[in-house]
């Protein structure tokens, strides 16, 4: 306890030097909170949304991801009802969705094109909030349009390239799955705008029991279940994977590549960034040490002609440069707390991510664990800093050092 | 107490090499003073260095009670810390502790109990009169202050040996006075044997013996050279070398 107070004190005694030294060590903490705070917070929110589009764990038929279906819905669920009531008891269960993935042709009479369709229960856009952009018309809700047409609502690019708005007419076509041609027509209900330019081409969502009977079948391809608690997916997935041995189950974290390719990117920006900014603080402090040690070489002196040892020496050194890394790091976390409120308050908007067309509200995510691991590591490289400098200015010897000016 | 036989020690800086000493000997018995005088340039502090175990390099013999001072750096600085006290021309008090502190710090390496350690403090700091002033650090304390500090950090652990280098010479005369009494009751007091480098005749006047060092060579040794004038040669290749 002594010798921090003497620390605390060598470190008042050159107030400006330390000063200067502690807001570097903040503004560096504070920049790698921030940094990772932002990249926190993108994580989190890619996984709900990940977890969103798809659910938080999808089951399917063991070779639905692997093998090439020969015909439409070949590896799909069958007599899925039974399945779906027997989840829905579970209280963290929100939702079970089931949902139909087929493609085929989409002509307005004049012009054909091909599509990407997805049949869904209307209880997909409560469920899922609004995850499409809806530009015209509405979304699905189940039951028959006018003249007792089947309804679909289409992405953006493809209704343009249709040359249809909502309430005008169109067919679509598709393999059965016993393999004979099948056409159905449609009103379009709605245009709606995924954000993903690649989708806003191709998609489309029709009701399930419409792409049934497209398909000529009563499977489906995916039954998703949505949880309350994203945090709890990892639990159910070992608890589904023991219940429906035959059946598949895989979590949203494996098919969610956007998620993860953003999370690479985004690790490697801000660990680059987070080792240039350590380093930075590395080498301030040892500046800052070094000249320390050198004004006090008569001190040093002094102290190893009474018999101090070279550790106790060094110690010294150590202790000062650990309090000034330690204030500057809880400095550091105060200013990126302050940011992360700031933040809150402001509602600033980011420009759209790589292959997005949507912006996004700036947030950091300020988390504990990381600001103590971040703060612990910069005082370790601050205590590092001062070993080098004061071995360094411990290597004179002892009648150089007393006649040191 | 303090033997030293044929004690060389050159500097060479770029090109020149200075002889600061060039074969010094003798011995200062236990409990005595030696006054160390010689001009500036003469090799006081070098000897005194050599004697303090502060520095090694050096040819010739140094005995300690009567045993040869060890080689090894470790043990040289521990037996700094048991046996001998140092007293500078500039004080080197530690900035950041006050007078006590600074009184205590010798004790505290030694590893002494708190009781003890305040025990022994308390009465040092009174000794040199300045127990009101225990509180405050050495930059609100005067030069002659500041030196009774010094004296007090020295002697507190009851060494063996005091090395004190020029000790009044950053002193005006009533200080110096003040200084030079202190030391020698209180070292009194703790039987210490003290060699003091010195050009101050108030400070000779009150050692039990004086020695004067010229250009590396005590007065004694340089008669013995005159006597002998073939040894020179000998002793200064001894030096060189
Ligand atoms: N570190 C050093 N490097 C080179 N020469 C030195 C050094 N220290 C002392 N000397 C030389 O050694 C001689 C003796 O010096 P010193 O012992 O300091 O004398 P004094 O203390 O009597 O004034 C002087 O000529 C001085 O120039
Ligand atoms: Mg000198």
């Amino acid at each position: 306890m002594r010798w921090l107070i003497f620390a605390c004190l060598n470190v008042i005694r050159n107030r400006r030097r330390s000063l200067l030294t502690v807001m570097i060590a903040a503004i560096a903490m504070a920049a790698i909170l921030v940094g990772s705070g932002f990249a926190l917070f993108t994580y989190h929110s890619l996984a709900q949304k990940a977890a969103r589009d798809d659910g938080n764990l999808i089951i399917t038929n063991p070779h639905f991801f692997v093998k090439i279906a020969e015909h439409p819905l070949q590896y799909g669920l069958d007599h899925f009802d039974g399945l779906r009531s027997k989840l829905l008891q579970d209280n963290d269960v929100r939702a079970v969705l089931p949902r139909i993935h087929f493609s085929g042709l989409v002509s307005n009479g004049d012009k054909t094109s091909t599509f990407i369709g997805l049949g869904v229960e209307p209880d997909e856009f409560r469920v899922k909030g609004p995850f499409l952009d809806l530009l015209a018309g509405k979304v699905l809700n189940g039951k028959q349009g006018k003249d007792g047409l089947p309804e679909v609502v289409m992405a953006k690019g493809l209704a343009r390239s249709m040359n249809v708005k909502p309430g005008d007419g169109i067919t679509l076509l598709s393999t059965t799955t016993d393999g004979a041609l099948n056409a159905i027509d449609f009103v379009v209900r709605g245009v709606y705008s995924t954000g993903v330019p690649a989708l806003d081409n191709r998609q489309l969502y029709v009701n399930l029991d419409t792409a049934q009977s497209l398909l000529a079948t009563k499977k489906i391809s995916t039954l998703s279940v949505y949880l309350f608690d994203i945090g709890k997916t990892a639990e159910k997935l070992t608890r589904y994977q023991k219940l429906l041995p035959r059946l598949l189950v895989t979590p949203w974290w494996k098919h969610a590549f956007y998620y993860h390719s953003v999370r690479s990117l985004y690790n490697r920006i801000f660990g680059l960034l987070g080792i240039i900014l350590v380093l930075l603080v590395f080498f301030s402090i040892s500046n800052t040490m070094s000249m320390t040690v050198t004004e006090r070489t008569r001190e040093i002196g002094t102290m190893s002609a009474m018999g101090a040892s070279r550790s106790e020496i060094i110690r010294n050194f150590v202790f000062e440069s650990a309090f000034i890394g330690g204030v500057g790091s809880i400095l550091g976390a105060l200013i990126a707390a302050l940011m992360n409120w700031g933040l809150l308050q402001l509602d600033f908007q980011m420009p759209p991510p790589p292959g997005s067309s949507q912006s996004y509200p700036l947030l950091i995510e300020f988390s504990v664990p990381l600001a103590v691991a971040v703060g612990l590591t910069l005082t370790l490289v601050c205590i590092l800093a001062a070993l080098n400098a004061a071995h360094r200015g411990c290597r004179m010897s002892v009648t150089d050092a007393l006649s040191h000016v | 107490m303090l033997r030293f036989d044929h004690l060389c020690k050159s500097y060479r800086t770029g090109p020149t090499e200075v002889h600061a000493l060039r074969g010094v000997s003798g011995s200062i018995p236990a409990g005595a003073s030696v006054a160390l005088c010689g001009p500036s340039g003469s090799g006081k502090t070098t000897l005194l260095n050599i004697c303090g175990l502060l520095d090694p390099s050096y040819t010739g013999e140094l005995y300690l009670n009567d045993r040869k001072v060890p080689t090894d750096a470790r043990a040289r600085t521990r037996m700094r810390r048991d046996r001998i006290g140092f007293i500078f021309q500039c004080y080197n008090l530690i900035p950041v502790m006050t007078a006590f502190e600074n009184v205590e710090y010798p004790l505290l390496m030694l590893g002494l109990s708190k009781a003890e350690r305040y025990k022994r403090v308390a009465e040092m700091i009174d000794g040199v009169g300045l127990a009101k002033h225990a509180c405050l650090r050495p930059d609100q304390l005067s030069g002659g202050q500041q030196q009774r500090v010094a004296i007090a950090r020295a002697l507190v652990k009851q060494p063996k040996l005091v090395i004190a280098d020029e000790p009044t010479a950053n002193l005006d005369t009533a200080t110096a006075h003040q200084v030079i009494d202190l030391m020698r009751d209180l070292g009194r007091e703790v039987g210490s044997t003290f060699l003091i480098a010195t050009h101050d005749p108030r400070m000779t006047g009150r050692c039990d013996r004086v020695c004067t060092l010229h250009d590396g060579l005590l007065a004694e040794d340089q008669d013995a050279l005159e006597n002998e004038s073939t040894v020179c040669g000998p002793k200064e290749a001894v030096c060189a070398g």
